[in-house]
């Protein structure tokens, strides 16, 4: 026996749609995994996706799952956990699901440290619908839309998080999945809003014309741009320019949404005070 | 539709599920010691597909399950294995010479003749 | 019967939270944010949620990922803000998730008149996204019909499975006054909630309907795990392709909606229109929401000077009651006057059901009522 994936797997839906060595694919097994050390009961799961190729994401784990539009998925899964505190909540989202057209409730959602887990598929390009350039393309790369070279800046995805108020960021990438298990497993422990930036590879869309036809000369791209924070910070500050460091960069103990409203709902049915500006040591 | 084979085929350190793999040949890329190599399959969309050329010199790191994005191998639990009287290999430096060999084929498994 | 002295925005609110309502997500925008204002103390007093998101797409998906969970939610806004909704409307739309959507009308388009009366969204009401479906919308015409219908909303939209429009207009969303509501018992006995598959989740299959029925969506996290989403999607809610099956879930989203008049709803004994003094009338007035308060003046004061006339309010807007319409376009030929506050939106649909256009209109699209003098000088032309 292996590990049983069976048991979160929606079986008649594989194989996959995702294309052959597509990171979405290992992503979701070291979730499954991480699930399954978390001990979560599926009925009390919930994973919600937008549009791309992460958004197929959903349709595979046997759990309560939606597919929503693009870049909303933040939004929509804030409803499903204010109305069930219970649930543990997972987002998957592209990065131009995530940072472009959803990014800002991607903003929101870190602001208010909703306990969401928020994973951000990162593959640099928008792949279903074919090589345009998204936030996180690397600069000079070719996309279909920007043909003669790509020319703008490149989000650094967890500097906006950290930004925004998430109470957890974390990087890592798929090229090492026991690795990438236990950051998803960390940041489903949290409680606040877990924001996971994960590399992956498209080899097909971004790969095959910026000289990484194959999976693996695309994750070897990955290795190449990232480093292990702490190896990360004995760099200089030429050598940090064009590489990310991975593991956890944020993780502190912060209100959490959920929590908060409940003292709302205290406060509105007169069993405490109304809320303050005493309540919160930050006050601004 | 893809059936799912957790279930160890018999005493087997690491086994495939041909109906799911894509042959994308990322285990064969990750197998430390030259296990995997891929085999000509006309009947695959790529024309490949994967076979388990050198079963007994698995070690069970577990990489090639791991990084397989769409279920299609699977390595045995060790204490199975040890129950069942068997256990993982050694890494060899033999071992490691047929991966580079592997590797410098293109994945393609050494046991097939010409380049991918 | 209950007095209460409140205004069309609060009453909607308030009639959300005794129809069940227990989440609100949404943006402020004028002339409907008072909707928000009143549900942040009214809902958390009852357990429930009400949540200000990052703009106004953020409001509705909010408040439909908390109805995908269970909970009967809602949102409000006005014309801007159901442009941008208009994605999501689509979502609710073919994943069949019920949403009240409450729109206190002003003049548009674009910012156009923030603060201004205006009838020109129930166009969009009725079409408020791509691809093809129905649209319930209700109107309402006095500060009880804030509360009862919006009450009627959500018991339509649980029923159908579907999200329903709730029209306010400036005038009525602001009127300050007395309304007459129905008690709270009476309320709570005749509330709908979605139905359930109550059957071995094996056998779950929730867009498994019949032709003109809705599906059967169970709330997450009771044992019944199944996919929702805003792609076409076979009887399980996984996405398909397959033509048969795609042009079956858009005969069946339209054809669900339009059953609702030959049903007479099922639900409650609210009638789908208004008739006043129409029986013996020689002339015909159709108004709806505010414009139909100064309509009941006009025919008042056209009987006290010997003209019957009479006045024909449409509640139900979409699907509009049309074999009434037909009825009223055989009797009154072109004695008919349409009277509301856009370009003619509703006067195309009565154009549509009485297949004539030689019916008169009063239409004014520039922020401001329409007097009852106006009506009465309009009718006497007619004559």
């Amino acid at each position: 026996m292996a590990f049983n994936y069976d048991k979160y797997l929606r079986v008649n839906k594989m194989p996959t749609l995702w294309c052959w060595g597509c990171g979405d694919g290992v992503i979701l097994k070291a979730t499954i995994r991480a699930i399954e050390k978390m001990g979560w009961d599926m009925n009390e799961v919930c994973i919600v996706s937008g549009i791309g190729c992460s958004g197929r994401f959903s349709s595979y784990i046997d759990c309560n799952t939606v597919h929503t539009t693009h870049g909303r998925t933040v939004a929509y899964a804030t409803g499903i956990k204010l109305a069930k505190p219970h649930a543990h909540v997972i987002v998957v989202a592209g990065d131009g699901d995530g940072l472009a057209i959803g990014g800002n409730h991607t903003i929101h959602g870190c602001r208010r440290n909703i306990d969401l887990n928020f994973i951000l598929i990162n593959n640099f390009i928008y792949g279903l619908t074919n090589s345009q350039t998204s936030p996180t393309t690397p600069r000079g790369m070719w996309t279909v839309s920007q043909k003669n070279g790509n020319i703008d800046p490149t989000f650094d995805a967890c500097k906006l998080a950290i930004g925004s108020g998430a109470s957890f960021v974390a990087r890592e990438s798929m090229t090492d999945p026991k690795k990438l298990e236990k950051i998803l497993v960390k940041g489903f422990s949290h409680k606040g809003f877990s924001f996971l930036d994960i590399f992956s590879n498209c080899h097909i869309n971004l790969g095959r014309k910026n000289k990484m036809v194959s999976a693996m000369d695309n994750l070897k791209w990955i290795d190449d741009i990232t480093l292990p924070l702490k190896k990360w910070e004995a760099l200089s500050e030429e050598e940090q320019l064009n590489i990310f460091p991975t593991g956890v960069l944020r993780e502190v103990e912060q209100e959490e949404y959920c929590d908060m409203y409940k003292e709302i709902q205290k406060a509105a049915q007169g069993q405490r005070p109304k809320i303050t500006q005493d309540d919160f040591e930050k006050k601004i | 539709m893809g059936t799912f084979k957790t279930e160890n085929p018999g005493n087997q350190p690491v086994w495939i599920n041909t109906n799911n793999c894509k042959a994308c040949d990322i285990c064969v890329s990750v197998c430390p010691t030259g296990v995997l190599g891929m085999v000509y399959d006309p009947t695959s969309t790529l024309g490949a597909m994967i076979s388990i050329d050198y079963p007994e010199a698995c070690i069970g790191c577990n990489e090639c399950e791991l990084t397989c994005p769409d279920f299609a191998i699977y390595v045995a639990d060790r204490k199975e294995l040890k129950a069942a009287g068997l256990s993982f290999a050694k890494l060899t430096d033999e071992a490691k010479k047929r991966q580079e060999e592997i590797v410098a084929n293109n994945f393609m498994s050494i046991k097939q003749k010409g380049a991918k | 019967m209950r007095e209460v002295i409140s205004t069309g925005n609060e009453l909607a609110a308030k009639a959300s939270v005794d129809a069940g309502a227990r989440f609100f997500g949404g943006y402020p925008i004028t002339p409907s944010s008072e909707v928000m204002h009143s549900v942040s103390d009214l809902l958390p007093k009852v357990g429930g949620t009400a949540i200000q998101m990052e703009d106004e797409i953020a409001g509705i998906s909010a408040a439909l990922g908390a109805s995908m969970a269970g909970t009967k939610s809602f949102t409000a806004t006005s014309g801007p803000g159901i442009s941008l909704k208009a994605e999501q409307i689509g979502l609710a739309f073919i994943a069949e998730i019920p949403l009240v959507i409450v729109n206190v009308m002003r003049g548009g388009p674009s910012t156009g008149l923030p603060t201004r009366v205006s009838q020109a969204d129930i166009g969009q009401a009725q079409y408020p996204t791509h691809g093809d479906y129905a649209s319930i919308t209700l109107c309402a015409g006095s500060l009880t019909e804030c509360y009862t219908q919006t009450v009627r909303a959500f018991n339509l939209a649980e029923k159908y499975m579907t999200p329903v429009f709730m029209l306010l207009d400036e005038t009525i969303g602001h009127m300050h006054g007395k309304a007459d509501l129905p008690d709270i018992e009476e309320i709570e006995a005749s509330n709908v909630n979605r139905e359930k598959f109550h059957g071995d989740p094996a056998d779950y299959k929730p867009y498994k309907a019949e032709m003109n029925k809705p599906a059967v969506l169970n709330p997450m996290f009771e044992g019944y795990k199944y996919h929702i989403t805003g792609l076409h999607h076979g009887d399980e809610g996984f996405p398909t392709e397959d033509a048969q099956q795609c042009e079956f879930n858009i005969e069946r989203l339209v054809g669900k909606i339009n059953t609702v008049h030959l049903e007479n709803n099922g639900l409650d004994d609210l009638p789908d229109y208004e008739e006043v003094d129409l029986e013996d009338a020689d002339i015909c007035i159709i108004a709806y929401g505010s414009i139909a308060l100064g309509a009941y003046e006009a025919v008042k004061k056209l009987r006290s000077e010997g003209i019957k006339a009479g006045l024909f309010r449409p509640i139900m807007l979409w699907p509009s009651p049309i074999n009434r319409l037909e009825e009223i376009g055989k009797k009154f030929e072109n004695r008919i006057m349409v009277t509301e506050l856009n370009m003619g939106q509703y006067s195309k649909e009565i154009e549509r059901v009485i297949k004539r256009n030689d019916f008169t209109t009063l239409l004014k699209a520039n922020g401001r009522p329409i007097a009852p003098a106006e009506m009465v000088a309009k009718v006497k032309e007619m004559i």
